[in-house]
């Protein structure tokens, strides 16, 4: 490690990684000036309305409510994914069983399940919070169960011939080894489960960001629509860097090469 | 109120029990390929037993027999005179990688064994894994993690955490191979060293003959498959061996008469 910009954590180090957001903003307030603003209004139209959002005190609702769909989407699919990842990657039988299954659900878009858990469950949290839970199960298996597979029989036979019994391989052995792929299927899965949840709510809430965005399309406020978009960008943003790639970085670094 | 439990002992660097090993009239087959038909062989304690034979020969599978990861077709497989197993405490394995364990340093790999068996307090347990790091010469890198160490100091750490356990029998499987030809050469001397010092029984696979003539006891020359043992030399070569040891006219010698066994079951047709 070099010991020039010690004292920095990484991403607040110089690099071209600053410029990027500026770029985006200029870009932006030019294309902007070309149109009027009701059609498409420029950063400062957009931090406004956020502000009358935020003194009518509905922005936080909208987050909650989105954040509470998220998180217990990506929870439960998180436990579903940790049994079934783990059991398929043990057992060859049932990885090939499941592997079809899951290759057929992941190539249809998550949404497209979002009328029909609409008819089954009603309007309501409930079928939103199904679509976000099938939108992040499948990639999430795949990812663990990859992991798990990989452990290495070599790995496995070392620690036997350590003495280790069959409890302390799966504790000692299978566990950390499999901390990577479970890492990476958290960073996998909280992503797709949020672009489930702005695309359910577009079609099927009555709050929550991507309801936001519908509604400000419906009633012609561009404002509102991209106000919308840049809160689902933050957040997923917020999430990935300040937790999900952290947590991936830490394990990446004894992952074999 | 249970009574005390009486706490496994805490093993020191001394010298460990050599274990006796006795394959007996072995046969295994991989699904449609027959690889050994009727072996027998024995490693007496503390002999240092190398055993020769060219790529897909089958060595690795020999030794994963020996090991007890597989069971013969029939015949037995016999560590001081119980049927193996790869739990067996008087058995260590030195693979052909490594095979740390990436997420622990080098000095917690070394520990694991000890872990597993609950031997001795924490701080005992470590401060025989320093012992055995220092041993192979790495002391200075136990709070390492694998991935920041070279090949030959992996391999090393993997050596060191095998002997912590203070097995009967080390089964080394080409263990450098895959490292450069000084490397190698300067760990084949550290092996001796350690082996004089511990005397365990060394079971020691190798294609190179070089290697073989320089650590070995007795070697045993395997033949190509299906088959066995093909030939058996003893070495009669001094101890203790250093460089000087491989330009004795004795090695010399030891070399040609082994290359020409070698070539000799090359030339023959294969066994139907
Ligand atoms: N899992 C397996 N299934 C089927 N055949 C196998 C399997 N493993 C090894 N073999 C075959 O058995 C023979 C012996 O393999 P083995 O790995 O024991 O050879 P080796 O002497 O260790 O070779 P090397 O020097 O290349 O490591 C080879 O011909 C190989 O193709
Ligand atoms: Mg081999």
């Amino acid at each position: 490690m070099t010991s020039v910009n010690h004292r920095w954590p990484r991403w607040l180090r110089p690099g071209w990684g600053w410029l990027s957001l500026p770029a985006l903003l200029l870009g932006w307030i030019v294309v902007a000036s070309r149109f009027p603003a009701y059609v498409l209004p420029p950063p400062w139209d957009v931090a406004a309305e956020g502000w009358r959002w935020l003194q009518q005190g509905k922005l936080g609702e909208q987050l909650w409510a989105s954040l509470g769909r998220e998180l217990a989407g990506f929870v439960a699919a998180t436990i579903a994914a940790m049994a079934v990842g783990t059991l398929a990657g043990l057992y060859k039988g049932f990885r090939d069983f499941v592997t079809p299954l899951n290759g057929l659900f992941m190539a249809i878009p998550p949404v497209a399940w979002a009328p029909l858990t609409l008819i089954i469950f009603g309007i309501g949290n409930l079928a939103i919070i199904v679509v976000i839970f099938i939108a992040a199960v499948f990639p999430m298996t795949t990812t663990i169960q990859e992991g798990v597979a990989a452990i290495q029989i070599g790995a496995i036979r070392a620690a036997r011939t350590l003495g280790a019994n069959r409890r302390q391989l799966l504790w000692h052995v299978y566990l950390p080894a499999s901390l990577p792929a479970l890492t990476a299927a958290l960073r996998i899965g909280f992503s797709q489960a949020w672009r489930a949840l702005v695309a359910a709510e577009m079609i099927g809430a009555s709050r929550g960001i991507g309801w936001m965005v519908a509604m400000g399309g419906q009633v012609g406020n561009s404002a509102q629509v991209l106000l919308g978009i840049a809160l689902i960008g933050v957040m997923a943003w917020l999430a990935e860097s300040l937790l999900f790639r952290r947590l991936d970085q830490h394990y990446q670094a004894w992952r074999p090469s | 109120m249970l009574p005390a439990q009486p706490k496994a002992p805490m093993p020191t660097l001394a010298a460990a029990q050599p274990s006796q090993f006795a394959v007996e009239n072995v046969d295994f087959a991989y699904p449609g390929h027959a690889v050994f038909r009727g072996l027998s062989l024995r490693a007496q304690p503390g002999e240092f037993l190398v055993l020769l034979g060219p790529s897909g020969c089958g060595k690795t599978t020999l030794l994963n027999l020996l090991a007890g990861f597989m069971a013969p077709a029939s015949g037995r497989v016999l560590l001081d005179d119980s049927p193996v197993r790869p739990e067996h405490p008087a058995l260590g394995y030195v693979f052909q990688s490594p095979q740390l364990f990436p997420w622990l340093s080098a000095l917690e790999n070394v520990r694991f064994g000890l872990r597993m068996a609950g031997r001795g307090s924490e701080a005992e347990q470590r401060a025989l894994a320093i012992e055995h790091l220092a041993l192979v010469g790495l002391a200075d890198a136990a709070d390492k993690l694998p991935h920041q160490l070279s090949g030959g100091m992996q391999q090393r750490v993997a050596l060191a955490r095998t002997l912590a356990l203070q097995p009967g029998v080390l089964l080394m499987d080409e263990p450098f191979a895959a490292l450069d030809a000084i490397t190698r050469i300067k760990l084949n001397e550290e092996t001796l060293r350690i082996w004089s010092q511990l005397r365990q029984t060394v079971v020691f696979i190798t294609h190179d003959i070089d290697e073989a003539l320089f650590l070995a006891d007795r070697i045993l020359v395997l033949a190509p498959a299906p088959g066995g043992i093909a030939a058996e030399f003893d070495i009669a070569l001094p101890r203790p061996r250093a460089a000087a040891t491989r330009q004795l006219a004795q090695f010399a010698h030891y070399r040609q008469q082994v290359s020409a066994c070698i070539a000799d079951l090359q030339l023959q047709p294969l066994a139907a």
